[in-house]
């Protein structure tokens, strides 16, 4: 059985990687108390249920905890490096709201990611080629421009080596 | 490439066999009984001085990495602090955290409002349900008045043992006749006669 569960939609790298909450650093722990009946907690319900994986999808490093039916009223608890603590209301919102009230007072702003992700493409050069790990091509056969692959297309006479001592002794 | 002088290249990587033709197994020939191996011969003061230039070299060496390395950790770390504490990023912190704030005050508000309505539509609902039963109480009770009334009515006419003979005499001299007929247009005759 390849689906499992109710939305299997979730468990979808497409789905979780669009997930657009990315944290700033100094968030550390994130917390959200709901309540699994109740016409007002429906909008915190689809939070957890839709964007938690995607939000934990991006940020791996900060730990989510889920509290079911421990207070009347739903909200989220945000807990920073400098021991701030951040509460937000989410009764009678949907899912979306939160997701964007989120983004707005702890999200890294887009600029900020593009910068981030600059900064990350200049450490590495795409030109040089080498291990998969660390570079895009592994061989100088692979570039465009290149002489290609003897596997896969043999290299003119003059270029092997049997044929030059041979084309010497000739001579 | 193999054993062949000419067109062996020197730079081959596999490791040619030096034991040639017997095993490791095999036991080493009579030539070789007296074959006593000593070491390479060493020069003390060389080797003394060798020694010690190289733990020079490699301490300098390892110092200078380690210096490296510190300042590298050293830079990218300022550099993450910078971005983390600079005035205007905590600015903008205030003002989000502001914002929220203002945001949960709102929702508090909300809250209240949406509580005071429910609270006055129990209210309501309460006095309507009170009322409804106040209706119900009286409509029953006018019920059972008329009831009351009516059978006291009726009691006028019961028949008791001190008029039953007057009654029985009344009966007797005024017959009625109970017979009738109906056509299928529903139309009663009363025609027959009594006797």
């Amino acid at each position: 059985m390849p689906m499992k569960g109710r939305f299997p939609v979730r468990r979808t790298l497409q789905y979780l990687s669009q997930g657009d909450v990315v944290f700033k650093s100094s968030v550390k722990v994130m917390t959200v108390n709901y309540n699994t009946a109740g016409e007002l907690s429906e909008g915190a319900r689809k939070f957890v249920f839709f964007n938690v994986p995607q939000i934990q999808y991006k940020n791996p490093w900060v730990q989510i905890m889920l509290f079911r039916n421990m207070t009347p009223s739903p909200f989220l608890r945000f807990y920073l490096d400098n021991g701030e603590q951040v509460l937000v209301d989410v009764e009678d919102k949907t899912n979306k709201e939160i997701t964007e009230h989120v983004k707005k007072i702890l999200g890294k702003s887009k600029e900020m990611l593009e910068r981030e992700e600059r900064e990350r493409k200049k450490l590495s050069h795409p030109a040089t080629f080498g291990p998969k790990k660390y570079h895009l091509r592994e061989c100088i056969c692979e570039i465009e421009g290149q002489v290609p692959c003897p596997a896969f297309v043999p290299l003119p006479k003059e270029m092997r080596g049997k044929y030059k001592p041979a084309v010497k002794n000739e001579a | 490439p193999g054993p062949f002088p000419g067109l062996c290249p020197g730079w081959s990587p596999r490791a040619v066999p030096a034991r040639g033709r017997k095993t490791r197994h095999d036991p080493p020939s009579k030539s070789k009984a007296s074959r006593v191996k000593l070491p390479p011969p060493v020069d003390p003061e060389e080797l003394l001085v060798v020694l010690e230039r190289y733990r020079q070299h490699r301490l300098v060496l390892s110092a200078l990495r380690a210096e490296f390395r510190a300042e590298v950790l050293q830079q990218k770390r300022e550099e993450r602090l910078a971005a983390q504490g600079s005035v205007e990023e905590q600015e903008e912190h205030r003002r989000l955290m502001a914002w929220n704030d203002e945001e949960n005050a709102r929702q508090q508000r909300r809250r209240e409002e949406r509580a005071r309505k429910e609270e006055e539509e129990q209210k309501r609902r309460k006095l309507e349900i009170a009322e409804k039963q106040a209706r119900k109480m009286e409509a029953f009770l006018e019920e059972k008045e008329k009831e009351v009334l009516q059978l006291q009515e009726e009691a006028k006419n019961f028949i008791t043992p001190e008029n039953l003979e007057a009654r029985i005499e009344e009966c007797l001299d005024n017959p009625r006749n109970y017979n009738f007929a109906i056509d299928k247009d529903g139309r009663i005759v009363k025609r027959t006669v009594l006797s």
